[in-house]
């Protein structure tokens, strides 16, 4: 199953995005800071599928720098970005740089985690489709290096 | 300065001063004529100090007790003494004496030079501002006898810059046509180098008064207590009966009284003229200043405002206040009328000229104030906006959690009938009020911080309040150790109670938060000595009251220790970090100061130092 990595700096909202995505079965790890999302990232074992991450923790734009550690293990790592109000700039900032999708925590009506679920679900979809093609091409190049050699 | 203000008076009108000069023929004999050179000598060597001595500074008082023995010595009378005219009054009032004979009360002796039979010899001289000399004075007719063996009588005036008497000289002798025209030429000598003396005396004056509105630009940042301040400092250099502040409105249309040296106190933010109308207005708008003696006399007068009585005023000094770019207001000054007809009340050019100075002094003030008011206004805009956006970072986290607990209880009533999940939603009931509690953590944070300022003061037992905080703040079992040394001898100060158990109860709860598996905290009281107050830049104007809170924990790091108190310092995850910052405001809203003086690693020592007296105009701010 998915294994994903959730960075935020406030215990409760870490506490309860854990939650909602170990209930779609997912193995969550988490990260209170930037720079332990860092560590997590280049420690673990296997790359994380996803990482759901605050845009704004010790700096600004801290999110750009979990996003920015995170292709870097493994660029088919899918970053969704979340910000605590509208800051569109740094959202933007992210999108450009290869985040998968930006995430207001608080718009009104809106059962975020639900959204949060669903993108997480498009997210790990779209690893796959790439890592899937990554495959095929690496098939396809063996076999040609292959006929070529034969 | 000498007890009685200088002012220069002007010869009587139409005096036929010189007619009635006499000029009694020497009667000293000539034998010691050889002698006379030598006394000349000494007496040139003597005025020559007495001249140095009036350049040099201080000492008007021994000044003028020397020039007077020198001029009895200098002409060989038996008593002398020295008077000046009061302005306010135009009494010729004794200031010095030498010599035989005086009381106490003589010593003090008044004359009313409005009154002609109080004036004598001396008010004479003074009126026609030309020396005087009698041989026999019971024929004289102006010789008043205050003392019973004169015989002789010679008086100088001392005159101002404009040839006009702000004093006299009067030296007297038992003996008969005692003084020479010798005599009266060195008594000149005398007064010319007395009139010297008060001349540079008013003048350092003059530059200490304008060099101390200089400093009050740079240090007062309020208007009122600017205005409070030049008005003192001009009372000091000009003399006149009452003074008046008009600033003109944003709009400059109307003029606001802003500040009065008295009877117009109680018109204060009335705007009694119009930019343009009467002699105050017209100054306003043209930005010129206007010198008038008997002001109801020109056509620019209205007489809309008045310190006293229209009929009352004698002379009127206008001048603008001038900024950079506009004229900010007037400056006003008036006399009542002359108390003598003789004696002119009007003001002088050299007047006009300073408080002309003063006017460009308060202009530039104001300015300074108004551009520091703009500053501070950008600053807690850009305060507020930052609070805000903090607030609503805080706010929308703590949402977020609570939109996750709820996410959660739905779906776990979605899931299994409730009996089965009571533990998961006792949990989550839990984290719910948490969540809230945290919310209204914040509310109460940003809610004080806004108000920290606004007090209301009362007087409070310091002491009684520190007990009472102790008790509410302070849990019941700590594993923190209280010690509380509070001094029995403090003074009731004036404070906002509720404010400050406040401020020290945030003391407190950061210091038992940074202790949370045990320690001490002691809290003390006590009245601050000068070297305290010096120790913590303190002024030694008021005394302080020192409360201290010093804990065990881990102390704060030098680089820190301004820091803390800057809103959105956390090392908490309680709240938004205004804590120290909300201790910070309430202590300045009461004049007193915030600081922490303790040593990293021997724990906090935070002081809050609250003065003793407190001024009127802060008590009803809420």
């Amino acid at each position: 199953m998915a294994l994903i990595l959730v960075v935020d700096d406030e215990d409760e909202v870490r506490a309860s995005l854990k939650r909602r995505l170990v209930r779609e079965g997912y193995t969550v790890v988490t990260a209170d800071s930037a720079e332990d999302a860092a560590n997590k990232i280049r420690m673990s074992e296997e790359p994380f599928d996803a990482v759901v991450t605050d845009m704004c923790m010790e700096e600004a734009d801290s999110g750009l720098e979990v996003l920015r550690h995170a292709v870097a293990r493994d660029l088919f790592t899918e970053v969704i970005v979340l910000t605590a109000y509208g800051n569109v700039s740094n959202a933007v900032e992210s999108m450009r740089r290869g985040a998968f999708d930006y995430l207001e925590k608080n718009v009104p009506g809106v059962d975020t985690y639900e959204v949060l679920v669903m993108k997480v679900a498009q997210a790990l979809e779209r690893r796959r489709a790439a890592i899937r093609t990554v495959r095929r091409l690496e098939e396809r190049a063996a076999q040609q290096s292959g006929s070529g050699t034969a | 300065m000498p007890d009685v203000p200088v002012v220069r008076v002007g010869p009587l009108p139409g005096a036929a001063a010189s007619s009635r000069h006499r000029y009694n023929p020497p009667v000293q004999t000539r034998a010691c004529d050889s002698d006379g050179g030598c006394e000349t000598s000494i007496f040139l060597c003597e005025l020559n100090e007495l001249f140095s001595g009036a350049v040099r500074s201080g000492g008007e008082e021994a000044f003028l007790q020397e020039a007077l023995e020198l001029g009895m010595r200098a002409v060989g009378g038996d008593r002398a003494f020295l008077a000046l005219v009061e302005q306010s009054t135009g009494d010729l009032v004794v200031v010095k004496t030498a010599g035989l004979g005086w009381t106490p009360e003589t010593a003090r002796l008044r004359l009313s030079l409005a009154k002609e039979s109080e004036r004598g010899i001396t008010g004479h001289v003074v009126m026609t501002a030309k020396p005087y000399r009698t041989g026999d004075v019971t024929g004289d007719p102006y010789y008043l006898p205050y003392f019973r063996d004169v015989l002789s009588e010679i008086a100088v005036p001392i005159c101002g810059t404009s040839g006009q008497s702000v004093g006299v000289i009067n030296v007297e002798s038992a003996l008969s046509h005692r003084f020479t025209e010798e005599h009266e030429h060195r008594l000149v000598a005398v007064a010319h180098a007395t009139a010297a003396a008060l001349r540079v005396q008013g003048f350092r004056a003059r530059e200490s008064a304008l060099i101390e509105i200089g400093n009050n630009l740079t240090t007062t940042l309020d208007i009122d207590t600017l205005m409070q301040k030049v008005l003192t400092v001009a009372a000091d250099m000009l003399r006149f009966e009452d003074c008046t502040v008009f600033l003109a409105d944003d709009a400059n249309e109307y003029l606001v009284l802003t500040a009065s040296g008295g009877s117009l106190a109680n018109r204060r933010g009335e705007t009694p003229y119009r930019v343009g109308e009467g002699i105050t207005g017209w100054v306003a708008e043209h930005g010129v200043s206007v010198r008038l003696a008997e002001p109801q006399r020109d056509p620019r007068w209205k007489g809309l405002c008045l310190e006293f009585p229209e009929e009352d005023i004698g002379a009127l000094l206008a001048v603008p206040i001038v900024g950079r770019k506009r004229v900010l207001g007037v400056l006003r000054v008036v006399r009542r009328k002359s108390p003598t007809a003789w004696f002119s009340n009007a003001f002088s050019e050299g007047e006009e000229r300073v408080l002309n100075t003063i006017g460009r002094q308060l202009g530039a003030a104001i300015e300074n104030v108004r551009s520091y008011e703009r500053l501070i206004t950008a600053e807690r805009m850009a305060a507020w906006g930052e609070l805000s956006a903090r607030a609503a970072h805080m706010i929308g986290n703590r949402t977020f959690a609570l939109k996750g607990d709820l996410n959660e209880l739905a779906y776990l009533l979605s899931q299994k009938p409730c009996e089965e999940i009571r533990d998961e939603i006792q949990e989550l009931s839990h984290s719910m009020a948490r969540g809230v509690e945290r919310l209204e953590e914040i509310l109460r944070e940003f809610r004080d911080f806004v108000v920290a300022t606004q007090i209301s003061l009362a007087p409070c037992d310091v002491n009684a309040l520190l007990r009472e905080t102790v008790e509410e703040i302070f849990p019941r079992r700590s594993p923190v150790k209280l010690t509380l040394q509070l001094a029995p001898d403090l003074p009731l100060l004036r404070c906002d109670a509720r404010k400050l158990k406040r401020a020290f109860g945030e003391i407190i709860e950061n210091s038992l938060s940074f202790q949370p598996d045990g320690g001490a905290l002691e809290v003390s009281t006590c009245i601050m000595s000068p070297e305290a107050m010096l120790g913590l830049g303190l002024g030694q104007s008021r005394q302080h009251v020192a409360i201290e809170f010093a804990d065990a924990g881990p102390g704060i790091a030098p680089d820190q220790k301004e820091r803390v108190f800057q809103p959105f310092h956390t090392t908490r995850a309680k709240g938004m970090g205004l804590g120290l910052s909300i201790v910070k405001g309430i202590v300045e809203a009461h004049q007193g100061t915030v600081r922490e003086i303790g040593t990293q690693g021997q724990g906090a020592r935070f002081v809050v130092c609250l003065p003793m007296e407190h001024g009127t105009h802060e008590t009803d701010r809420e």
